[in-house]
């Protein structure tokens, strides 16, 4: 199926929001792909961080918030350390985020977690994730 | 130079304004203007037409000239960094000095720049008025003269260098060639063949070099630096620094038997390090001059105490310990600055581990590989144990076109050096795999797209559209991670050699050289040339010439045509019996100057310098750019510019605000 | 000397060995840890979108009671306080709008004074006065490895041990500027220092897999595989660790890795501190070997304890 390219205003609204949420300027990027390649979770990703980033380029807004990838960053920065372009993928992510459905289902939340593995896991990673996944 | 000059009261200042089309004539009316000056002190005449600078309209303000006896006049038209030449020279005709020429810009800062006819023919009246009252006080300058001594150095010995030597010399001028190195030849000689045509270098190289070293025009001084130079275009000094070689040149017949005896093992730098040398040694069979040299920083220590074994075995007594740094010095009249590039080093670019493996390699060190003089006789065998690699991966990009943590620009020659090793690696290895990495293939030049073509349909190396993120060592395999962009797969290869393709930047060793030239650099410290299209081969600095990857990133056709170029451009040089330099410089009135010396470091172009036993600043105005920097920083007013003193700018601004 | 020491809820409860082995190895460093009054979560993950801004709010809080009770360096082990806490302190430091939004904020914060019980609402701006340190900056820089030396009790032999650093402490760069992302050197450097030789292998600086080892656990098993191995692989007896999350998916989830890839024998995990605590004399039972999944009792047992004269 042929992609129609939004080319008004709407269009850089969404790519105008997650460049204000990420602080990061997603022209910039070249598509070298090198955040994909470092990247240690890629082999799990519907699409790659270098797609997402071309996908926001694009404007083609629900491809990016369907993606599985976006709950499968652990903001480990490798990409952000390797950019040539100095753009910080692990923020391009979480504005990604920011910007699903506040109504929608978390993607992860406390209550996934249940207590005997609560009793294992150190405290942190519990924080954390919910700070990261869930509303 | 000033000559005498009519008193301001006395001058009969003629106005032409220019309708330039309907480039000024669309937004000012410019027969008002011509209408509005007529009466302003000063002005005995004025009148407009459709294009002053044709034909018709120079002649029309020559044959004014003389018929009205103007003494000076302003042509209100378009820039003077266009026409002002072309007016000035109209006023010679008519027996007028060119510099009482002024020209009023109404087009670029005005009528180009507004659309409100009104206010843009009243601002016309105030651009063309405050011209009158500087007019008034211009002087009659003449333009400076000074000799030229017509022999030029050349400084770098690769093959830009040589070439911009071989011309000048050929034009019919004496040059005096530097290289630091014990051998002419620099980056160029070191390849092994040369894209699109694979060319052996070494063959199209070496007789450059042997013509250059027969030239009798040519003085060739290999293992020299260049130590400072003082002067100015026309009129350089030079002192050159003569490193001792502790053989002479002319008594060694290379039989070899001293290095046959030297027990000091170095890496070999022709080679990259892949092998290794003696301290005394011939950098490769055909270095020019050819004569061995001994290595001071790696001799057991210059006297037959120590060691010795390499002079008791020179048949002719070439070998001298005792040689000494000696200094000589030149005169010249131009410089060409050729002095090379090097290779971003691999240890900024931690994740390939190029520090650490031994089979992750630049490609100057795979040019040696592939090169039938290298270290493996052109068998391509890996660096850690000499197997052959049957999988070799080529990354690109490798700190070029990095605008986050290496080099911004591109390094332009890699995607083509890589392709020819690709290519060159599947010629010599039948049943090996080549991988390239990159981001974009630039094949922009004369049949190379052709010859990445031929890389990839005949050779049938892999193109991977992505960047490496990192290279590993897994047994004996380098695993390099990777990701094919165009199919969206992250990829993993084992290969057992990679090479990358590092960024070309400036050379380290000649900036402190660069430094003491006063010749300026852009931000990535290449030589900077003087206008980007216009003036590619000239530096900013009068005099000075540039040639080569020295200027930036370049492939050979071009710094070969560069050093053409520059050779050129010194021969224009050469060509005139004096040269003359703009008289509108900036002196220093003697008995305001206090000696703060501020000017001085405000001169951009050295021209001024402190004299300690007067107490004041002297100018030599042959440097001098006429830029203003010092006019406008001195706080005595002893520094003011001819044809733009204080007092004309004061009167322009006067004009201009009067209402 | 007094040092302001963050824990961090994990050294609370999961990672008491890495809390208890920091403490008694810097009392034979001399230095005496202080916790900030009051203090709390720092949040665990550093807010990266310019909106979550309230995410600054806790970690500011603590930095600024460490101000406030004269504290001039804050030293964390865990890598995810550091990280957080650094960064926040930084984004003070150099951002007048998250400045002023997070002071404003955190204006009306009431404190009880622990002595005098007296409310306290009257807070100073903070403006990142406070210098966040991870113990290994603090080693490294403050301590210094000849005190370091002139301290060891025990010879290590040049135990052969793999630094993992992970994620947090050396990304992004530009803020945590702890080492170089890609060559760093402090971890070797410390383990080089008490004793022994640091291995070097090519999976130091990448990710355990992190918080995914609860929402996806298959692929964090498969990341600490990979560090685990890679250092296996370089002849590394241990790995060692500084954040207790690093640990937890390498050391407690080991017996999954094992399941998984079959190759893989097992290979001890050790906070950084646990090893520092062992070679300047510490006892073994205080090391808290008792929290490891994988013993590590063994690597402590055969290094003779004899005194190291000084």
């Amino acid at each position: 199926m042929r992609v129609k390219l939004k080319a008004g205003p709407e269009q850089r609204t969404f790519i105008d929001r997650i460049e204000e949420l990420s602080g990061e300027n997603v022209f910039a990027c070249y598509q070298c792909g090198r955040c994909s390649a470092g990247c240690p979770m890629a082999s799990e990703m519907d699409l790659l961080p270098n797609q997402i980033i071309r996908l926001v380029q694009m404007g083609l807004l629900e491809d990016v918030l369907r993606s599985k990838t976006l709950f499968l960053c652990a903001s480990c920065f490798t990409c952000e350390s390797r950019c040539p372009k100095g753009i910080d993928m692990a923020r391009v992510m979480e504005a990604v985020r920011h910007i699903l459905d506040p109504k929608g289902k978390d993607a992860f939340g406390p209550g996934e977690i249940s207590p005997e593995l609560a009793k294992e896991l150190p405290q942190q990673v519990m924080v954390a994730l919910c700070r990261k996944f869930a509303k | 130079m000033t000559v005498k000059t009519k008193k301001k009261e006395d001058k009969r200042i003629g106005l032409f304004v220019c309708h330039c089309g309907v480039n000024i004539a669309g937004v000012v009316d410019v027969k008002k203007v011509a209408e509005a000056l007529k009466d302003t002190p000063g002005v005995s005449m004025s009148t407009d037409y459709v294009y002053m600078c044709s034909d018709p309209g120079q002649q029309m303000i020559i044959d004014t000239i003389k018929e009205k006896h103007l003494d000076g006049i302003i042509v209100a038209a378009c820039s003077p960094t266009l026409h002002e030449k072309t007016f000035q020279e109209a006023a010679r005709l008519a027996g007028l000095n060119p510099y009482q020429i002024e020209i009023a810009n109404i087009r670029e800062q005005n009528s180009w720049v507004h659309s409100d006819k009104d206010k843009a023919t009243k601002k016309a009246v105030k651009i063309v008025k405050s011209h009158v009252a500087k007019a008034i006080r211009n002087e009659n300058l003449e333009p400076i003269k000074v000799d030229v001594k017509k022999r030029a150095l050349v400084i770098g010995g690769g093959v830009s260098g040589l070439q911009a030597a071989l011309d000048i010399a050929d034009h019919g001028y004496e040059v005096i060639l530097v290289e630091k190195n014990p051998s002419i030849g620099g980056k160029m000689i070191q390849l092994s063949e040369t894209f699109p045509t694979l060319d052996c270098s070494q063959c199209i190289l070496t007789p450059k070099m042997v013509e250059v070293s027969r030239h009798p025009r040519i003085k060739l001084l290999t293992y020299h630096e260049v130590d400072s130079v003082s002067g100015f275009i026309g009129n350089f000094k030079v002192r050159i620094k003569k490193k001792p070689r502790f053989v002479d040149e002319k008594l060694c017949n290379l039989c070899g038997e001293c290095e046959k005896v030297c027990p000091q093992i170095v890496p070999d730098e022709f080679n990259m390090g892949l092998s290794f040398r003696k301290a005394i040694y011939m950098p490769f069979p055909q270095a020019i001059p050819g004569t061995y040299t001994l290595d001071e920083d790696h001799c057991l220590g210059l006297s037959p105490v120590r060691c010795g074994k390499c002079k008791d075995v020179c048949e002719p007594r070439a070998i001298d310990f005792d040689m000494k740094e000696t200094i000589i010095e030149e005169e010249v009249g131009a410089i060409v600055v050729a002095t090379g590039y090097d290779l971003y080093t691999m240890q900024a670019l931690g994740e390939f581990g190029g520090e650490k493996y031994e089979d992750v390699v630049n490609g100057l060190e795979f040019e040696r590989i592939l090169s039938a003089s290298g270290p493996t006789g052109g068998v391509v065998r890996r660096p850690s144990d000499g197997k052959v690699p049957k999988s070799v991966v080529f990354v690109q990009c490798c700190g070029s076109r990095d605008t986050e943590k290496h080099l911004p620009y591109c390094s332009k020659i890699c995607c083509m050096y890589t392709a020819k090793h690709a290519m060159l690696y599947r010629h010599r290895v039948p049943d090996g795999q080549a991988t390239v990495f990159y981001i974009d293939v630039r094949t922009g030049g004369k049949a190379f797209d052709e010859f990445y073509q031929r890389t990839v349909e005949e050779d049938k190396v892999l193109y991977i559209r992505g960047k490496v993120s990192k290279v590993f060592k897994e047994g004996d395999k380098l695993i390099v991670w990777g990701v094919d962009t165009l199919t969206g797969k992250k990829v993993e290869i084992e290969a057992d050699m990679v090479v990358l393709a590092m960024a070309m930047v400036k050379t380290d060793g000649v900036q402190d050289l660069l430094k003491k030239l006063k010749i300026s650099t852009d931000i990535h410290g290449f030589v900077a040339e003087a206008h980007p299209k216009l003036r590619p081969v000239e530096s900013l600095n009068a005099g000075f010439f540039l040639a080569g990857c020295a200027h930036g990133p370049k492939d050979i056709p071009e710094a070969v045509s560069q050093a053409s170029a520059a050779a050129a451009k010194v021969g224009d040089l050469f060509a005139q019996k004096e040269l003359s330099h703009e008289p509108t410089v900036v002196p220093v009135n003697d008995e305001l100057c206090s000696g703060c010396g501020i000017c001085v470091t405000m001169c951009p172009y050295g021209a001024r310098t402190l004299d300690p036993s007067k107490g004041v600043v002297d100018v030599n105005e042959i440097l001098c750019e006429g830029c203003g920097a010092c006019a406008a920083a001195c706080p005595c007013g002893a520094a003011q510019q001819r044809n733009q003193t204080d007092d004309q700018i004061f009167s322009m601004l006067r004009a201009m605000l009067r209402e | 000397m007094k040092l302001h020491y963050y824990p961090g809820c994990t050294l609370k409860e999961k990672a008491v060995a890495l809390d208890i082995s920091t403490r008694e190895a810097m009392k034979r460093l001399d230095v005496e840890l202080v916790e900030p009054e009051g203090w709390t979560c720092c949040g665990a993950e550093y807010p990266l979108t310019e909106e979550k801004i309230v995410g600054l709010a806790a970690p500011i809080r603590v930095l600024r009671q460490v101000r406030d009770e004269g504290g001039e360096v804050l030293v964390t082990t865990c890598s995810f306080c550091f990280a957080v806490l650094k960064r926040a302190n930084k984004a003070l430091r150099d951002d007048p709008l998250k400045r002023k939004r997070i002071n404003a904020f955190l204006r009306d914060d009431i404190q009880i004074d622990p002595l005098t019980k007296a409310r306290t609402t009257d807070f100073e701006d903070y403006n990142g006065e406070v210098q966040v340190l991870h113990l290994l900056e603090y080693l490294r820089d403050r301590v210094g490895t000849p005190k370091i030396k002139s301290r060891l009790k025990r010879d290590l032999k040049g135990l052969a041990v793999a630094p993992y650093y992970g994620c947090r402490l050396l990304r992004p760069q530009e803020e945590m500027a702890f080492d170089e992302p890609d060559a760093p050197r402090v971890f070797e450097d410390f383990l080089e220092a008490v004793g022994c030789s640091a291995v070097d292998y090519a999976f130091k600086q990448e990710c355990c897999g992190s918080y995914l080892s609860v929402s996806l656990p298959d692929a964090a098993t498969e990341a600490s595989y990979r560090v685990l191995r890679a250092a296996q692989m370089e002849g590394a007896r241990a790995v060692t660790v500084t954040c207790p999350l690093c640990f937890y998916n390498m050391d407690s989830r080991q017996a999954a890795i094992k399941e998984k890839f079959l190759d893989f024998s097992g290979l001890p995990v050790l906070y950084f501190t646990q090893i520092l605590a062992w070679a300047l004399g510490v006892d073994r039972e205080v090391l808290g070997l008792g929290e490891h999944a994988v013993p590590a009792d063994s690597l402590f047992e055969e290094v003779p304890t004899t005194e190291v004269r000084t």
